[in-house]
């Protein structure tokens, strides 16, 4: 400190220059006045500073007075003045008022003070910070503006990079392709409804579409870390649709035919066939809608099958209980229709399900194409369509105005079969066709000599089938065969027999069973006729029902007469579908004669003699026939 | 399939509001890239302070910057909008699909039905020739 030395600073006495000329000589600024130099210091004076010092001062002090004091005393205090701060600041306000007030009062008279503009100070400036400036936030802004730049080339890049992964919008080409979508506001809604394909069951069928990349953003956290792997695994697109909560899941028809508790067959209806179970949220969206759709389907067929159901008048009323509609085909066998939506996978009981049913899927089908076919109705209306009027009426219907149809005729016209009248039709002539073949295979086994052969026609209907049945006999096949043609219908049969006359049967099987057997008789005794002509015999007599004999409990026993060329032999062959077959042999005349009292001369032995029974079971022969023939031979060869 | 149609009034609006968001976008990256030189220039005469106004500069290139990214960003938007727009509301080329499809599904009913109708022959003589077998054989 001793070596401080007092530094007295004093301005240049130069004045600044304002100006150098171009030929050197320096023009200086006159110096300040007294009275400009004096409002320029008294422009640097900071007032408000002044005052707030005075004004901290005062709470200074007040807090160092407050210091001494305890705070209880400080909280007694401010509690003692609430509106302290508020009435400071009121006060301090007051005070700019007044002053402004004043200075206006000064500016406008103009009597004592005059206010002048003072002149500023000039601003240093210093060009290359402003460069600097400039440049730093050039610098800025071009990084915001690469930045932005990169991060679209790598959203770029990353389509580029995953096209293996089609984009949101291919998939949505994809989609619009297949399905109806539209927008509404900012939402993409499609329809998986059967609407347009004619069905007018009330249930929508929208879904919405939305983009998957949300969730793939929350979901490409954790498979980061096998990037390669992730975007191979990820068969899902970059779309998503959302499906209604009623219309998740698998949901099928099933068709069970019942006996008396008992099942006969049943048909697990799955119109997807062993599809995936629906509770994969990862399916992609084709099949994730294909099985919504089949929901709605399966929904709709049910519905329709319900109130049918309900509304049909059924001489044994149809029950609707649940998702079950049980319905009576024959006496005592119930076709059960239900329909199963599980929502989650239950794998265990569909295949279960379907290890038990996995043989018909007809009456499913059947079930699919009639809905199907409501649906084609619907839409197609036939031509010419008329230019006003309704769409509705048949073509019948709308002849009957021309035509003058009677009511009766309209009557008719308005009979249209439903549903699942359909369906019943078509299982009862199911099971009149499984009855049938189970008639004919079991007679076909039971009965050996004449073979029974049935051949089902391939040309069939739903509802009407045709099998032709040929009764003939090993190895006589040219000589004599039974013809008949079986038409199997819904409730009944009908038979076409050989000679032309039809037969109409109920349902029950051993109605045929019974025909099948007469014409296993008449085929016989026609047989042996045919096979008697053949031999040269002759043929006497014929009759196809015998009034003679025991009393059969079905039809009539068959018989017939043969005689040998010389006439010489007769054999009577008697045929019962019950005991089965008698031949009986008789010699005319005998070889030797006894003249005896009653029969005098040989001639009356003519007449014929005694028949006798020919143990046919003892005789050699394939069959029948055979034996037949053998015996005629050895009858023939020995006259 | 060229031939304009009157389209409704929405779809006629919502056509001219993705031109004008064509145009706003832009219209504004231009903008502010001008502005942005503009600022670079400098030369305004302000009553603020230096370092203020170059803060201001500062702040105010920012902004435009990322005025213009965001405007980059919209007509991606605005890309993404049309693509949409087009191929929700593109009914030639749905009917096209739906046309192709349809025969594509009619070619394949077609080759199915006449493979089946070939193997419900070949199936109807052999089951034929397997009844008259079965039938008269003697093991049944």
């Amino acid at each position: 400190m001793s070596y401080s030395v007092n530094i007295s600073v004093e301005a240049p006495i130069e004045n600044q220059i304002q100006e150098i000329t171009y030929d050197g000589t320096e023009i200086y600024q006159p110096p300040l006045t007294l009275s400009e130099s004096l409002t320029k210091y008294a422009q640097k004076i900071d007032f408000s500073k002044t005052s707030d010092i005075d004004f901290k001062k005062e709470p200074g002090e007040a807090i160092e007075d407050n210091k001494s004091d305890s705070d209880s005393k400080d909280a007694f205090q401010s509690s003692l003045w609430p509106w302290d701060s508020a009435r400071n600041k009121l006060r301090n306000a007051f005070q700019e008022v007044c002053v402004l007030a004043d200075v206006l009062a000064i500016a406008k008279d103009k009597r004592y003070m005059v206010l002048d503009p003072v002149q500023q100070e000039p601003i240093e400036t210093k060009p290359m910070v402003q460069i600097y400036a400039r440049k730093k936030a050039l610098a800025g802004a071009a990084s915001v503006l690469l930045t932005g730049a990169e991060r679209l080339k790598t959203s770029q890049n990353e389509a580029a990079r995953n096209r293996t992964v089609p984009d949101f919008h291919i998939e949505l080409l994809r989609l619009r392709q297949n399905w109806r979508l539209k927008k509404v506001s900012n939402t993409i809604i499609g329809d998986l409804s059967y609407r347009t394909a004619g069905s007018k069951y009330t249930q929508t069928g929208t879904f919405e579409v939305t983009k998957a990349e949300d969730d793939d953003k929350t979901n490409s956290p954790p498979s980061s870390p096998i990037p390669g792997g992730a975007t191979t695994a990820k068969t899902n697109s970059a779309l998503r649709v959302s499906i209604p909560s009623e219309l998740q899941g698998v949901a099928y028809i099933e068709v069970l035919c019942q006996k008396d508790q008992e099942d006969l067959c049943s048909v697990n209806v799955n119109l997807l066939g062993s599809g995936p179970p629906a509770s994969n949220p990862d399916m992609h969206w084709q099949q994730k809608l294909e099985a919504a759709q089949n929901v709605l389907f399966c929904k709709e067929l049910f519905n329709q099958l319900a109130k049918e159901a309900v509304q049909l008048q059924a001489p044994i009323p149809h029950m609707v209980v649940g998702n079950q509609i049980m319905a009576t085909v024959f006496p005592g066998i119930q076709l059960i229709i239900g329909l199963c939506h599980s929502t989650v996978g239950d794998k265990k009981q569909q295949n279960n399900n379907s290890s038990k049913t996995d043989h018909d899927h007809v009456l499913e089908h059947s079930l699919h194409q009639l809905l199907r076919e409501v649906h084609h109705k619907n839409t197609h209306h036939p031509f010419p369509h008329p230019a006003t009027g309704p769409l509705g009426p048949s073509k019948k219907r709308m002849l009957a105005g021309p035509m003058a149809a009677d009511r009766y005729e309209l009557l008719e016209m308005t009979k249209s079969e439903t549903l699942l009248e359909q369906i019943i039709k078509q299982a009862q002539h199911f099971f009149m066709r499984l009855r049938t073949e189970y008639v004919l295979d079991t007679i076909a086994k039971e009965v050996k000599d004449p073979l029974i052969s049935s051949h089902w026609n391939t040309l069939n209907s739903p509802t009407q089938s045709c099998v032709k049945i040929n009764i003939s006999t090993h190895g006589y096949d040219a000589l004599c065969r039974t013809p008949l043609v079986i038409h199997v219908g819904e409730k009944s049969l009908k038979c076409i027999c050989r000679d032309g006359k039809v037969m109409h049967m109920s349902y029950e099987p051993q109605e045929l069973r019974d025909l099948i057997f007469c014409h296993i008789n008449q085929h016989q005794i026609l047989a042996v006729q045919a096979l008697a002509k053949t031999m040269g015999w002759q043929f006497l007599a014929n009759s196809n029902h015998l009034g003679t004999g025991a009393v059969e409990p079905l039809g009539n026993a068959s018989s017939c007469l043969l005689a040998s060329p010389t006439g010489d032999r007769i054999i009577a062959v008697r045929c019962e579908p019950q005991t089965g077959i008698q031949v009986c042999v008789a010699h005319s005349p005998r070889s030797d004669f006894f003249p005896s009292r009653l029969v005098t001369e040989r001639k009356w032995e003519h007449l014929g003699g005694q028949f006798r029974d020919v143990r046919l079971e003892k005789m050699e022969g394939r069959n029948f026939l055979h034996k037949m023939e053998l015996l005629m031979a050895s009858l023939t060869s020995s006259s | 399939m060229s031939v304009p149609r009157a389209l409704p009034q929405s779809k006629e609006a919502l056509l001219k509001s993705y031109r004008t968001r064509l145009k706003d976008d832009v219209k504004s990256m231009l903008e502010n890239f001008e502005e942005i030189v503009k600022l670079a220039k400098g030369d305004h005469d302000t009553q603020l302070s230096r370092m203020t106004q170059c803060e201001q500069d500062t702040f105010e290139m920012h902004v435009r910057a990322a005025n213009i990214v965001r405007a980059g960003e919209s007509l991606m938007k605005l890309v993404s909008d049309i693509k949409q727009y087009l191929i929700l509301n593109d009914f030639p080329s749905v009917n096209e699909a739906i046309t192709q499809n349809s025969k594509l599904f009619r070619t394949k009913q077609a080759e199915c039905d006449q493979k089946l109708m070939s193997l419900r022959d070949d199936m109807a003589a052999d089951l034929y020739d397997l009844e008259e077998e079965y039938y008269s054989s003697l093991n049944k």
